[in-house]
């Protein structure tokens, strides 16, 4: 935010001119960000809802809705495989995610608990991968996977879209548990409880934001991802929503009304995450120095 | 049943970026069962290392822990029976009062109904009964510190040890949960370890006082001989507030015997002692609450420096002739200002000498039998 000096006191300029300052800079941040993402967002719903030839007639995008039609939700739903590629997104993004947290967890807890050789390196490794781009690592692992016979596998993507995704979670994670005080478990332990059992009953619980952000982060990544489901998968029947619904353009039969249908129905899951989760996702990452 | 804690020659190094740091040096004591004893000393001389080792937390490099005829030197910190107070409280913050407490007993798989039972009984001798259902987070620190002292001692533990847990709270509270914890170990059959850094507390609560110095031991003692007899300089510095004064002099040989000067007093003192240190310099230690300016067999020059009112009494901050610091405790300040003089008496009875390496020659009950009569 703009803020003059270290805070509100002790600066050159009056409290009162600064509260002004952050006030109209707020204003302005919102009216920005409604200008690139609500826009966009409201065209995707505006045409989604409406017939193919309502949204589109007389040569124009129709922004106001005035007959709402799920014509586009019905074609998507019977006349293309959109139902399989959602089934192979949610397959492929709960074993992501679930295989990207228990990792991150699992690093976290031991970069944070034991002293081993290398720790500082493997630790600046972890971030160090988490430079790549996706596309950085997709070629090699379709050799490897092309080689290994297991291309067209959920098995295949759910490992490539760990490998984008972990980095980060094991680096939230390894912040996270530094802020969780080694005191909890070494009072467990004193009180006869086993390095498992405290895991489960301590460090588990107390860990709950940590490893949520890091779920919702990896979610992201693998429902989203497009590059590693391009380069994974080359059958019909084992496409993500993502590279489906971008193959629609392609077709003549399947137009913009049913695109912007599909768009929506992609965007409905992380929206919700967001909206349910926001509040572990902000503990999470502000333990993580992001805010 | 309360065991006593022995430690042999326990060592515990530190090795961190190729440097080894001895925290823990050539440790030898034994704890009596049942018995309180405060470890103190300051901050980095390895009174929490000490502590650890004995929840089992710390492996020592060298030497060996015995709980009773049990060594315990690699036992794992579960099966000790020990129960331990952490500085940071360390509650679970995602249980309630009432789990935190119970979480011991639950681990051991002791059912529901008893725990409860222990629970309540624990919580009513700490007078938190209304808080068994509330989170930690609700609490405010004297409570969080109760509950805490409650699930260490409600599992009945052979040894309990508490490590500073009074450093985050204000003097009020300090001084209640002194009171609490005393009870708590009258009533309890535990041999209980406290580390602390306020030699108040160390004085105030304990049977046995050990005192550390860079790892090493320096005095291991009940309180009242810790105070009294000194086995070193340090010791008598550490202990007492303000701290003991400290009056360099030498020792000579007059005609009819031996005594320590400084110019301004003469101390005769006993031959057996002094007679082969003729011309060494010594180290007179005589605690501030000793000096009196009404008058008294020998005295030094003090000049004010500060005066600080401690409620009922004054501290006067100072400097002798030769500029060392010296503190004298008054009962009246009488009107005494910055740069003024005066004379402050004190009794060889009451002096402690330590040669120039810092160790206790001889006690004042030693050189008042040495007194003309």
């Amino acid at each position: 935010m703009f803020e003059f000096g270290e805070g509100a006191a002790g600066s050159y300029v009056s409290q009162a001119t600064q509260q002004r300052v952050k006030r109209t800079a707020v204003v302005l941040t919102a009216l920005l960000v409604a200008v690139f993402v609500t826009i966009p967002v409201y065209v995707m719903i505006a045409i989604a809802v409406q017939s193919p030839s309502s949204a589109f007639a007389g040569g124009s995008v129709q922004l106001f809705v005035d007959s709402l039609s799920f014509e586009n939700f019905r074609v998507l739903l019977t006349e293309t495989s959109t139902p399989r590629y959602f089934f192979n997104s949610i397959v492929v993004t709960a074993s992501s995610t679930f295989l990207s947290t228990v990792i991150a967890v699992a690093a976290g807890y031991g970069l944070t608990r034991f002293d081993f050789t290398g720790k500082t390196l493997m630790a600046r490794a972890v971030l160090f991968a988490y430079m790549f781009s996706p596309i950085v690592l997709a070629i090699p692992l379709y050799v490897i996977f092309y080689t290994l016979g297991l291309l067209n596998s959920y098995f295949a993507l759910t490992l490539a879209l760990t490998a984008i995704s972990a980095p980060f979670t094991i680096w939230l994670m390894w912040q996270y548990f530094q802020t969780v005080p080694i005191a909890l478990e070494e009072s467990a332990w004193v009180r006869g409880a086993s390095r498992t059992r405290t895991i489960w009953d301590v460090v588990l619980p107390v860990a709950r934001p940590g490893y949520i952000s890091a779920a919702i982060f990896s979610f992201a990544v693998s429902w989203n991802d497009f590059t590693m489901a391009r380069v994974v998968m080359s059958q019909d029947e084992m496409y993500t929503i993502t590279v489906g619904a971008s193959l629609f353009l392609d077709r003549v039969s399947i137009g913009w009304g049913e695109t912007m249908a599909a768009s929506l129905l992609i965007a409905i899951p992380p929206f919700c995450i967001a909206l349910f989760l926001q509040n572990y996702l902000l503990q999470g990452f502000n333990v993580g120095g992001l805010e | 049943m309360a065991s006593p804690i022995r430690l042999d020659s326990i060592r515990k190094e530190y090795s961190a970026a190729g440097n080894t740091h001895v925290a823990v040096d050539d440790l030898t004591l034994e704890i009596p069962a049942g018995s309180f004893t405060t470890i103190v000393g300051p901050s980095g001389c390895g009174k929490t290392t000490t502590l650890r080792m004995i929840a089992g937390l710390e492996t020592p490099t060298a030497g060996t822990i015995h709980f009773g005829d049990r060594d315990v030197t690699d036992a794992p910190p579960q099966d000790r029976n020990a129960a331990m107070v952490f500085q940071s409280i360390a509650l679970y913050p995602h249980m309630s009062v009432r789990e935190n407490i119970g979480y011991g007993l639950k681990v051991q798989g002791v059912d529901e109904a008893e725990r409860d039972r222990r629970i309540e009984e624990a919580a009513e001798t700490l007078q938190i009964t209304a808080q068994l259902d509330k989170m930690p987070s609700e609490l405010s620190g004297g409570q969080q510190q109760r509950v805490a002292l409650g699930s260490a001692f409600v599992q009945d533990p052979d040894v309990l040890l508490l490590d500073e847990p009074m450093s985050d709270l204000d003097a009020k509270l300090k001084a209640e949960l002194r009171v609490e914890v005393q009870r708590l170990h009258k009533e309890l059959d535990a041999t209980v370890v406290y580390v602390t850094h306020d030699q108040t507390e160390a004085m105030t609560m304990s049977d046995h006082v050990l005192l550390l110095e860079e790892g090493e031991l320096a005095q291991f003692a009940p309180p009242g001989d810790l105070f009294d007899h000194p086995v070193s300089e340090y010791v008598a510095r550490f202990i007492g507030t303000p701290s003991t004064n400290m009056l360099p002099a030498t020792v000579e040989a007059t005609g009819d015997g031996y005594v320590l000067t400084d110019g301004q007093f003469s101390v005769p003192v006993p031959g057996d002692l002094f007679a082969d240190r003729v011309g060494d310099d010594v180290t007179l230690g005589v605690r501030p609450q000793y000096l009196d300016r009404g008058g008294g067999s020998h005295g030094v020059r003090v000049r004010v420096d500060v005066v600080e009112q401690l409620g009922t009494e004054y501290v006067v901050h100072g400097e002798t002739t030769d500029g060392s610091k010296i503190d004298v405790v008054v009962a009246d300040d009488a009107g005494l200002a910055t740069g003024e003089d005066f004379d402050a008496y004190f009794e060889p009875d009451d002096l402690f000498v330590f040669d120039d390496g810092g160790d206790t020659i001889c006690h004042g009950d030693a050189l008042s039998q040495s007194q003309p009569a």
